[in-house]
């Protein structure tokens, strides 16, 4: 009996240890994949960090400007063409204050076109 | 015959020993073998700084991966080859490659810094056995010359020495991997850094530059000092300066510390009102001095005019009823006198008449000549004079919304109420003209000062002129502050250059641009909007 119960406990111990180097063995390749993970993090942040970089380069105030107005013909709004929001009219109220302005100075007016020649025949 | 149970012990326990054994020799195949492939150190960021953002979040300045290469001499089969290979592929000299290579005190030689991917790249396909990358980082400032010396740089070991990189090292240190925002707003220093580079262009000037600041918070949201460089290339190109002329140098800025005249004599109440009527005439004298004017005056001016048309002899008549000491002790007040200290490392210490201020030194001063400040000290100083008289430190670091950071009150609020209507007058019927941007209500005062020589005399036909901006003056923001070293004039100015001529229009075309980035209302009337 008491052989058999050596044999039990002798058996036992093995198998603890067994198991516990399959737990030790999993937490090593989990630990190497989590460094793996963290690494593959690291470089993709960085990554990413060039390439915010790279685009506030590309992004900056002074190239969109030089694109803008080469490309697209645009220039600066002069102040008169801003107004704040106080000043637009909200839907049915009155008096709608640009309505009251004097819209014939306005200098985006258009003179009257002259009418077309008559082609001699 | 049969085993004994001696003998089943025995082979059990040998059994035992095999697999112990076999246990401790698969440990060290894993350890010798397999344990290189693991990544054993934790992952680690490059980054020793944190990065400069601006105060909407955008990156002014971050560091990027890249690595220092070194070698190890003593493995080189050939240290002359060695050296001419390495030469070539990173762009180091060979001479000081093969001198290292050969010096066997150091066993390691660093060979190039900071280099790229390509040059990595090249130096691998050599095929040379001891060479080493050590893993680091280079700042890099995608806005290139916009805040070159307002961030300032950092050396090769990543040590601020310069602008904001020096000034915020502490915070940048201590947020390494994450970032500062700054008070710095990139749209509005871009169009700064535009506006005064078109102008210096344009009037030929040999510096200039510029200032943006929120008058209730401090926060300066721009600085740009002309000529400046490249803080991505570590040398300077031709015509480069890296010195900031705005805190770093002191001026005499001329007839803009007339808005500090007028606030004595508020305070003092030594003016019985703007309409009291002063002589002008060709010249006004001091002993054996007599001050000008710097262009044809009436015989007399009343008080609004004397600033709005920036008479000197007015000016010096108004500070004379105050007297020297009295001046010296309210400038001194207003912190004219002293340094200022900013976040930014660079700062200057100004110059001023010292004990023998008597007559003539407060008429001069009273006008800004025998003065000399640093532009952004004129710049704060003025700012408190219009922020309702309280006392104003420039910040570089971001507020939160609704901060005010306004200290103890400097002059009285009816006094900052007054001068707020005056230097709006300025700009409306005086020399500021040029600055009225139709619904902003700029009010500012221009200054022209005369630019002294080697020898201690003023040089001929050379002016330094400077134009002060509050908008919306009738409850200021922003002030805006433009300085022009030794502008020329052109046909179109017919020659001048004077401030109304020079600075004036290069703030009127900053104030028109950024205005509406910062949400400062257009209060134009409607009918003023459509008849423009």
């Amino acid at each position: 009996m008491v052989r058999i119960l050596n044999f039990i406990c002798v058996a036992l111990m093995g198998f603890s240890i067994l198991a516990l180097y399959h737990v030790s063995e999993k937490t090593r390749v989990a630990h190497m994949e989590l460094n793996q993970v963290k690494h593959q993090i690291v470089k993709e942040r960085s990554a990413i960090g060039v390439l915010e970089t790279e685009w506030q380069h590309v992004a900056s105030p002074d190239r969109i400007q030089q694109l803008a107005s080469a490309r697209l013909g645009m220039a600066d709004s002069a102040s008169v063409q801003l107004s704040s929001f106080d000043q637009i009219p909200r839907r049915g109220a009155e008096p709608a204050p640009l309505n009251n302005s004097p819209v014939h100075n306005a200098s985006a007016q258009l003179p009257a076109a002259p009418p077309a020649p008559v082609p001699n025949m | 015959m049969s085993e004994t149970i001696h003998q089943r012990r025995i082979i059990i326990g040998a059994v035992l020993c095999v697999a112990a054994f076999a246990l401790v020799g698969i440990r060290l195949v894993h350890v010798t073998l397999l344990k290189s492939w693991e990544s054993g150190r934790a992952a680690t960021i490059v980054a020793a700084r944190a990065d400069l953002v601006d105060r909407n979040g955008q990156l002014l300045a971050r560091d990027l991966p890249v690595k220092d290469l070194y070698a190890r001499p003593a493995v080189f089969w050939d240290k002359r080859e060695a050296a001419r290979d390495l030469a070539a592929a990173t762009g180091s000299d060979e001479r000081r490659l093969l001198s290292g290579f050969n010096n066997a005190k150091h066993p390691y030689v660093l060979v190039a810094r900071q280099i790229t991917p390509t040059t990595e790249a090249r130096v691998m396909h050599l095929g040379l056995p001891g060479l080493e990358f050590e893993p680091g980082g280079k700042r890099y400032y995608p806005d290139g010359r916009n805040a070159a010396q307002l961030l300032g740089v950092t050396d090769p070991d990543n040590n601020g020495v310069s602008g904001l990189e020096l000034g915020l090292q502490d915070q940048i240190r201590a947020s390494a991997g994450g970032r500062v925002a700054t008070s710095i707003d990139m749209r509005v220093q871009y169009i700064l850094a535009h506006e005064i580079e078109q102008a210096r262009q344009t009037f030929s000037a040999h510096a200039a530059g510029g200032i943006v600041m929120d008058v209730k918070t401090g926060e300066v949201l721009g600085m740009v000092s002309l000529p400046d460089f490249d803080p991505n290339q570590r040398k300077l190109g031709g015509g480069d300066s890296t010195r900031n002329i705005m805190a770093q140098d002191v001026y005499e800025l001329g007839s803009v510390f007339k808005i500090f005249s007028f606030t004595l004599a508020f305070e003092d109440h030594t003016l019985k009102s703007l309409d009291e009527t002063f002589a002008i005439g060709q010249g006004y004298k001091i002993g054996k001095y007599t001050i000008h004017e710097a262009e044809h005056m009436p015989a007399t001016l009343q008080a609004r005019d004397i600033l709005a048309q920036s008479s000197n002899i007015g000016t010096s008549q108004i500070a004379l009823r105050s007297g020297g000491a009295r001046q010296r002790e309210f400038l001194s007040n207003l912190g004219l006198l002293s340094p200022v200290k900013t976040m930014l490392p660079e700062t200057a210490r100004p110059l001023f008449p010292g004990a023998n201020w008597g007559m003539i030194e407060t008429a001069t001063v009273s006008f800004g000549h025998g003065i000399s400040v640093a532009p952004v000290t004129l710049k704060k100083t003025a700012a408190s004079v219009v922020n309702g008289g309280r006392q104003i430190t420039p910040t570089f670091i971001r507020q939160a919304p609704g901060t005010d950071n306004r200290g103890r009150q400097l002059i009285k609020p009816q006094t900052s109420q007054q001068m707020r209507d005056l230097l709006r007058y300025v700009v409306t019927n005086g020399t500021g003209r040029k600055a009225d941007i139709p619904g902003y209500e700029v009010g500012g005062k221009t200054g022209s000062a005369q630019v002294p020589g080697p020898h201690g005399h003023y040089l001929p036909h050379a002016l330094r002129t400077s134009f002060f901006a509050a908008f919306p003056v009738h409850d200021p923001r922003y002030v805006v502050f433009v300085l022009m070293d030794q502008p020329h004039g052109t046909k179109e100015t017919g020659g001048f250059a004077l401030a109304a001529y020079t600075a004036v229009p290069a703030a009127a075309h900053v104030i028109a641009r950024i205005a509406p980035l910062l949400g400062v209302p257009n209060v134009a009337a409607p009918t003023e909007l459509a008849s423009q």
